[in-house]
């Protein structure tokens, strides 16, 4: 297990790193992918499998294909790739150091907390997702249907054609 | 759950069942009939808007994810009059042959964030406060982008989705924090158990930062003058005022609620960013010639403005919070009514230039203007003076002078630029100023509302005495 885990970890890391440093954006979304999977590979560790599934199916699947396919149509490649100026480099670096010095300072001092329910390896599963859903969290479940239906019209208002100007 | 639970939830039960039905009339309709698409749509929300106020049980429902109290059931009848006034005054805009074919749409969607919204005021946990806050967000995206054949309508939409997606993400980053040190989702647990350990304040941070962005608070402010210069003017307005009222709202129940074990803390970072707030947005709001930007800033500095409020955190601030929204939501409404029906008389004439002269031709809709800005600067016969006067005092009873000696100070400023566009319209002259036209029904009952909204809610002390009854504080 111990192994396993610091394997998955370790090609997480890895593949997150080459994500942000291969140069052509095609193999930085397959690097994408295969971040996703040993993510993914961490649910079933913490046997989470639903999560895991969806995590697949979900981002591995519909999002990186869409990724792929934005990225083909809009014919991405190195030589075109816009370049920053080097005082636009210098301040994202500021700033995102900051940030990261902001973080350790504030986690520097955090404790470990104690899991809360330890033993508690079913949580996980589907069936006790679906009885949690459908049960203590069945409000919101059904406030996301009316979310999918606004976005659903709001994306066929975008793409609804015009009776006039053609 | 007994029937009668849903009385709880009637707010939001009825507007999802005026959005079916909307939904059903346009699937049935031919393209001729369409039309009576937007009084239908304007009728059932009047109603909508009547049965909100009508005495019902306050009470929870789903172990606490769901609370109904009379301060949260007012704040949305406030918000439905606000969403209201926007239907009315968007009437005559859907009219157009650019828009005939989508005007069930629009309706649908303002409706479903007015839903996600009545959620978010109503919620008890951080999912469905998030929840709402999200169904609250991704249509305006949608309506941003209305106008689908200008460019700067469609950069407003973008702009606008990129914005809500990152801050949605921020936010979310702080709430996994504050389950992950406190182990619940729920307002209630979370208040009890919230501490002051670095992982804690700083889950405060993410979701304070978050939050900035929806009110468009001043460090986080950028995206506001593009997005409300380039979404149609209808759809600003409803972003300015109910948008942004629903999240003040939502916000200052939880900071009182929620994070009052670590009042001391927020108080001094509402502090500096009101301070600041009110400064940048009316010294931006100077150097403006394009009136819906001018407005955009100036709702930032009101922003920051109504952080009093909350900063005061005592009974008095919050209900002069929830009323200085009211005053809000009929003033700014007023303004956008007016611009809104002086660009769609005159192709889109929106720049301040352009008002010159305006009171010779059109006398009834300067003198609308004119009141409207008035209210929002706080000038004493309108109810915008009453607003601001109580938060005022809700800082000033905690004793933050010098919190009050800048607010007293940013209130000198934004009369010069309150008065800009009275200039034009009552001094400036010009030659060719935009001529008389006769505005429709719906626009002349959507600016009544208004005035008499400025009027009456400033003179009627029992409008503020009720909503104090209500209040709550720290």
């Amino acid at each position: 297990m111990t192994f396993l885990f610091y394997l998955l970890a370790a090609v997480a890391i890895l593949s997150a790193l080459m994500v942000v440093f291969s140069r052509s954006p095609i193999n930085s979304v397959i690097f994408l992918i295969i971040c996703f999977l040993s993510i993914a590979g961490h649910y079933i560790l913490l046997n989470a499998q639903f999560l895991a599934v969806v995590h697949i199916i979900v981002y591995t699947g519909a999002i990186m294909v869409l990724f792929l396919f934005v990225i083909m149509l809009l014919n991405l490649n190195t030589s075109n790739e816009p370049h920053k100026s080097q005082l636009t480099r210098i301040t994202a670096v500021i700033t995102g150091g900051l940030l990261l010095l902001v973080l350790i300072a504030a986690t520097k001092d955090a404790v470990l907390i104690q899991a809360k329910n330890p033993a508690d390896y079913n949580i996980g599963l589907v069936k006790q997702i679906g009885q949690t859903l459908f049960k203590q969290f069945l409000l919101p479940f059904e406030i996301s249907s009316v979310l999918f239906i606004s976005a659903m019209v709001g994306a066929v208002m975008l793409g609804k054609k015009d009776s006039k100007k053609n | 759950m007994r029937l009668e639970d849903f009385l709880l939830m009637r707010h939001e039960l009825l507007l999802t069942l005026i959005a079916i039905i909307i939904l059903i009339a346009e699937i049935f309709t031919d393209d001729f009939k369409k039309q009576g698409i937007r009084p239908l749509s304007i009728i059932l929300m009047a109603i909508v808007t009547i049965v909100g106020f009508l005495p019902a049980p306050t009470g929870t429902l789903f172990g606490g994810m769901y609370q109904a109290t009379d301060m949260r059931l007012m704040m949305k009848n406030i918000l439905n009059i606000g969403a209201l006034i926007v239907f009315i005054q968007s009437a005559s805009w859907l009219k157009s042959d650019d828009n005939q074919n989508k005007v069930s749409e629009f309706f649908l969607l303002l409706i479903s964030t007015l839903i996600g919204m009545n959620f978010m005021i109503s919620s008890g946990d951080f999912l469905m406060f998030y929840l709402g806050l999200e169904l609250a967000t991704i249509p305006i995206a949608a309506l941003a982008a209305y106008d689908r054949y200008s460019n700067k309508s469609s950069e407003a939409g973008i702009k606008l989705i990129l914005i809500s997606a990152l801050s949605s993400g921020i936010l979310l980053y702080g709430i996994s924090m504050i389950y992950g040190t406190v182990g619940s989702v729920y307002f209630d647990k979370v208040s009890v158990a919230y501490g002051a350990t670095p992982l804690q304040i700083m889950s405060f941070i993410f979701f304070f930062t978050g939050m900035a962005f929806k009110i468009s608070i001043v460090p986080f402010h950028l995206w506001t003058a593009d997005v409300y210069e380039g979404a149609p003017v209808n759809v600003t307005s409803y972003l300015s005022v109910v948008s942004k009222g629903a999240a003040v709202f939502i916000f200052s129940i939880m900071l009182v609620t929620v994070f009052q074990n670590i009042a001391a803390m927020w108080k001094d970072v509402m502090w500096i960013t009101a301070a600041i707030t009110m400064t940048l947005g009316n010294l931006f709001a100077m150097r403006q010639n394009n009136l819906k930007r001018f407005l955009a800033f100036s709702s930032i500095s009101q922003a920051g403005f109504i952080m009093l409020g909350i900063i005061g955190g005592s009974e008095l601030g919050m209900a002069a919070v929830v009323y200085y929204i009211l005053v809000y939501i009929f003033s700014n409404l007023g303004a956008f009514g007016v611009i809104a029906a002086i660009s769609n008389a005159s192709g889109g004439k929106e720049n301040m230039s352009d008002y010159d002269g305006l009171y010779k031709t059109n006398p009834a809709l300067s003198l609308t203007l004119t009141l409207a800005l008035f209210s929002l600067a706080g000038i004493p016969p309108v109810a915008g003076f009453f607003g601001k006067f109580f938060l005022f005092t809700a800082v000033a009873e905690k004793g933050y002078w010098w919190l009050l000696t800048i607010a007293v100070l940013n209130t000198i400023i934004s009369l010069y630029y309150y008065l800009l566009p009275v200039k034009a319209m009552f001094i400036n002259k010009a030659e060719t100023s935009i001529a008389y036209f006769k505005s429709d029904g719906w626009t002349k009952v959507g600016l009544i509302i208004c005035v008499a909204g400025m009027v009456i809610v400033g003179f009627a002390s029992v409008i503020f005495e009720y909503i104090r009854t209500l209040s709550f504080g720290l």
